[in-house]
């Protein structure tokens, strides 16, 4: 079930690193985001500036996937933990510093634990938590 | 839509439970989470690769879920222009699967002081649930609402 296309690279349990930072390129905030989420999810702010709480949240796991190594094999994500510090405008930029801090071998792969800051243009950290995903371990050759 | 109409923190009771409408989730709502968040993983979208995994078929990134049960719990929830999200805590517990259709409920689990006089905080206890009962995502969020005696100019 973990078998991947021929030929790509994909980073499994056993290469994960603990400790080491992982930084996205960042995304600028645009009222095209706010309006294709706000129309996807049903719920659009009154001040049409406001960046909904989940969306920087939500573009973090697609710019998580930008980072330079290659993908992670993740099979599931089982759950998070998450501050909502600042509020996101239209126009700010948001990166993302990933780092794993904690591994756990399981029967069926393994558990990571990941700590996410989301920054804005300023630096300043917009959204943080912790997130436990499952990811596969390397296949026998 | 004019300025804020609460409610405030003193209008919330802990105890009050929300049902949510229900949603079916879609082929077409997980390819535009997809082109929208980044987030092509093929657990999402390669419906041949996932006939081989233990979900059988592609399924609704977690994250898809949980902002479909924000807007779907928002149509019952009283609206607020103050209520802002200030933690989460969430576990995915099933896969939400194309056809599915999901509905959240709700419970107001706490209240308690705020870091500012102001403003107070409300934790709301939310389940989603699928069309056979089982519980696919649940959690908890903690929310600020304004005081009504911090809100007396509006």
């Amino acid at each position: 079930m973990t078998a991947v296309a021929a030929g790509e690279r994909r980073i499994y349990f056993e290469d994960v690193v603990v400790g080491v930072p992982l930084e996205t390129p960042g995304m600028t905030l645009t009222e095209t985001h706010v309006n294709l989420f706000g129309g996807l999810i049903d719920a659009r702010p009154q001040d049409p500036r406001a960046v909904p709480d989940l969306l920087p949240l939500c573009l973090s796991s697609g710019l998580g996937w930008r980072v330079p190594q290659p993908p992670l094999v993740v099979l599931a994500f089982m759950g998070f933990e998450w501050r909502f510090l600042l509020p996101a405008r239209v126009g700010d930029t948001i990166r993302s510093v990933s780092t794993t801090v904690a591994k756990r071998p399981m029967k069926d792969g393994g558990v990571l634990i990941e700590e996410r800051n989301i920054l804005n243009q300023r630096g300043e950290i917009v959204q943080s938590g912790k997130l436990t995903l499952l990811v596969a371990r390397r296949p026998a050759a | 839509m004019g300025a804020q109409t609460g409610p405030y923190f003193e209008d919330i009771r802990v105890g009050e439970e929300y049902t949510s409408p229900g949603r079916t989730v879609t082929e077409a709502d997980i390819v535009i989470f997809a082109g929208l968040s980044g987030d092509y993983n093929v657990l999402h979208t390669d419906a041949e690769h996932m006939k081989a995994s233990t979900f059988g078929e592609r399924i609704a990134h977690g994250l898809l879920g949980l902002a479909i049960q924000q807007g779907l719990l928002g149509r019952v929830m009283p609206p607020s222009g103050a209520e802002q999200l200030g933690a989460l805590k969430w576990k995915f517990k099933g896969p939400i699967k194309i056809g599915d259709t999901i509905h959240v409920r709700a419970r107001v689990a706490a209240k308690k002081d705020g870091e500012k006089p102001e403003w107070g905080l409300v934790t709301i206890e939310r389940r989603v649930l699928n069309q056979r009962g089982e519980v696919v995502q649940e959690g908890e969020t903690e929310h600020r609402l304004e005081r009504r005696s911090g809100a007396a100019r509006a």
